[in-house]
């Protein structure tokens, strides 16, 4: 059976993965074993450890060549089956009805023979726990497969026609949006990664850097500098630096996005340059949109928009930006798609919203100052036994004023609304972060008061919700405010449980 | 719109005349819990005051703050034994109605869990040993979101597998898939 089955004959069918990963997978698993392969040759010369690394490697590429040839799966009596394994077998069914998006990658290993990773995912929600139990993934298939997998489980019906689904482009990305590229600072990761890769290897290595012949002629050329223009010429350089690595991560990463609207009520996102990848979301299941404002990427006019939504990929490595709807862009476009893609007038995170109590601010700034006060001390306690210079602690103590703007921002940036369907939250200065969710998908109210909440009369709204970070805080909202806002969030829930007391 | 009038919020157009708080649910947990919950605690305070008093006196050189430590420790052990489990007591509490489940718990940290019948997954009991020492038992009743399972510790037993029932019962009742 071959995986180029004409696509209407597919249903009740077991299908193979694409017999081409048999081309790609050993070549990937011979290079991921590589550490242990030269590790034990070089190492365990003659005393026979060679062979233990040459049989590592051996099994792992039968467990990857054994791996595509004996996966299957079929869509069948409304379930997506899918069994695996030579001597372990793996057996695993998903119900139609629970599968709640599909999302289709190509790696580069994958374009090669034009073939994408179908990741199909379930609605069940747990950060905690990972999503390992609940999806499927089928690395690879082709992508004429892949594409009538994603009909198949997100519409429930075989493609009758060969001509694509017709579909109304929301966003596309605009090439002037890369000058927000350096805003999100993404280049500094990578640098940090590299800095600390290359430090970790001469550490391991017994390299010094004082001894590196060049490295030691530029300290050497350091040390008779002014102290002023090394840490300005070390800021411009890394500032460029960033800059440009930021500007190729956003290219990498969006170059060719496009969010368009299936007409069978789906969200579809593709984007990716050397790695592609294709997000869809199911419209039922979005439950709001949150609109990401970095302070650097604020002060730039810029924002990023992410979906909420359930069954959706949001958390580390591979599964982030699950859920993005705009790249960085600028601000006034996201509000634009967020209220297209919500299907609304205009964007609710655009709302006036009701400011928190003068209290919280008490609260913001004790926070930002106490942090960086608490710090100072500690590095005072270490400068002090003469563990750590001196000049640390003042700097740190020099970063009070910073640390309380931060913390009145904070303040000004606290708000919370009610717009129609929408409860609207935002908080945060340095990651300023402002969420619209349907309050229909609200699965409970918590209400929590800390000891000094308590004290200045302030809680803390949770509005938890079964997509996205699986809950949504009104932070330091005054009291009788929040459960106002809370009773109207989720009409009937909170009423029976209030006490209302007639205006002093 | 709504805006803030000094610090009483004026919410959605119409003036709050009122101020709002949350009355405590109707229900206390079992009295056998404030047994429950010193126990807990109780080995918890043994093990650490084991563990500093084995080092302070076996060991030649004990630091003289780990001295302090420990008759910290011993003074703050039995006030938190005799006030804690109390003072959870007053504030632990439950009720059932037909719309939801709704808890308040915690004694410096408080909560108040709301979840409407509908939304209800599913209905756990838990037991640990001690728990079935006292004869009491936790409900933990999850919905489809990560910030919303409520929980119900230090019921009596037999009362807890009713509630279970019940709760099962008017979940199933319900439609759709609680998300």
């Amino acid at each position: 059976m071959s995986t180029e089955a004409p696509p209407d004959t597919g249903v009740g069918q077991w299908h193979r993965l694409d017999r081409r990963m048999l081309l790609i997978r050993p070549v990937l698993d011979v290079v991921k074993s590589l550490p242990v392969l030269i590790g034990t040759v070089i190492l365990g010369r003659g005393n026979g450890w060679e062979w233990f690394g040459l049989g590592v490697t051996a099994l792992t590429v039968l467990v990857g060549v054994s791996h595509v040839l004996t996966s299957r799966y079929r869509i069948a009596d409304g379930q997506v089956e899918w069994t695996t394994g030579l001597l372990l077998r793996k057996h695993r069914a998903i119900p139609l009805d629970r599968i709640r998006t599909v999302d289709v990658t190509s790696e580069p290993k994958h374009r090669l023979f034009s073939l994408s990773a179908v990741r199909i995912g379930t609605g069940r929600h747990s950060p905690v726990q990972g999503t390992g139990n609940d999806q499927l993934v089928l690395d690879a298939v082709s992508q004429t497969e892949a594409h009538r997998l994603r009909t198949v489980l997100l519409h429930r019906k075989e493609i009758t026609e060969t001509a694509p689904p017709p579909e109304q482009i929301v966003a596309e990305v605009d090439r002037k949006w890369v000058r927000y590229a350096p805003f999100t600072l993404s280049g500094l990761a990578v640098v940090g990664a590299v800095f600390a890769a290359v430090w970790h290897f001469a550490h391991q290595l017994n390299i010094a850097p004082e001894n590196v012949g060049p490295l030691r002629d530029l300290l050497d050329d350091l040390a008779n500098t002014a102290l002023w223009l090394i840490v300005v010429v070390a800021a411009v350089g890394l500032l460029v630096v960033v800059s440009l690595l930021s500007v190729g991560g956003y290219v990498l990463s969006f170059w060719n996005f496009k969010l368009t609207r299936e007409s069978e009520g789906t969200l579809h996102v593709r984007r990716g340059l050397i790695t592609t990848r294709s997000v869809s979301i199911e419209e039922e299941r979005l439950r709001g949109v949150e609109v990401k404002e970095p302070l650097p990427l604020r002060i730039a006019g810029g924002a990023r928009l992410t979906a909420i939504a359930g069954g959706l990929r949001e958390g580390k490595g591979g599964d982030k930006g699950g859920g993005l709807l705009l790249p960085p862009a600028p601000v006034g476009r996201v509000h634009e798609v967020a209220a297209e893609v919500l299907r609304e007038n205009f964007d609710p995170a655009t709302v006036p919203l009701n400011r928190h109590p003068r209290r919280a601010l008490t609260r913001r700034l004790t926070r930002a100052i106490g942090g960086v006060l608490l710090l100072a001390a500690a590095l005072f306690g270490l400068a002090w036994i003469d563990f750590l210079p001196s000049w640390m602690w003042q700097v740190v103590l020099g970063l009070v004023p910073f640390a309380a703007l931060v913390g009145w921002d904070r303040y000004r940036n606290l708000g919370h609304a009610i717009v129609g369907r929408y409860l609207v939250s935002r908080s945060g200065s340095l990651a300023r972060a402002t969420v619209a969710i349907r309050r229909e998908g609200l699965t409970g109210i918590v209400v929590s008061r800390s000891f000094f909440q308590r004290r200045a009369g302030l809680i803390t709204v949770t509005a938890p919700i079964a997509a996205g970070r699986g809950g949504y805080q009104v932070v330091d909202v005054g009291e009788s405010a929040g459960l106002a806002m809370a009773e109207r969030a989720a009409p009937g829930l909170l009423t029976p449980f209030l006490r209302r007391d007639a205006q002093r | 719109m709504s805006w803030a009038v000094g610090t009483e919020v004026v919410q959605g157009g119409g003036v709050t005349e009122e101020t709002l708080s949350l009355r405590p649910p109707a229900n206390r947990v079992s009295r056998r819990a404030i047994g429950y919950w010193t126990v807990w605690a109780a080995v918890g305070w043994v093990i650490l005051v084991a563990a500093q008093a084995v080092f302070v006196f076996t060991s030649d050189d004990a630091p003289t703050w780990l001295t302090v430590t420990l008759t910290i420790s011993c003074v703050l052990a039995p006030l938190h034994l005799l006030v804690m489990p109390q003072w959870r007591y007053r504030i632990h509490r439950w009720e059932v109605t037909g719309e939801a489940v709704y808890t308040q718990e915690g004694w410096l940290k408080q909560d108040w869990r709301i979840a409407p019948i509908s939304r209800i997954q599913t209905v756990d009991i838990e037991r640990d040993p001690v728990e079935q020492l006292f004869r009491l038992a936790k409900i933990t009743v999850t919905t489809a979101s990560a910030a919303g399972p409520v929980k119900i510790s230090g019921l009596d037993h037999a009362q807890a597998l009713a509630l279970a029932a019940e709760l099962t019962r008017t979940t199933q009742a319900t439609a759709g898939d609680a998300t």
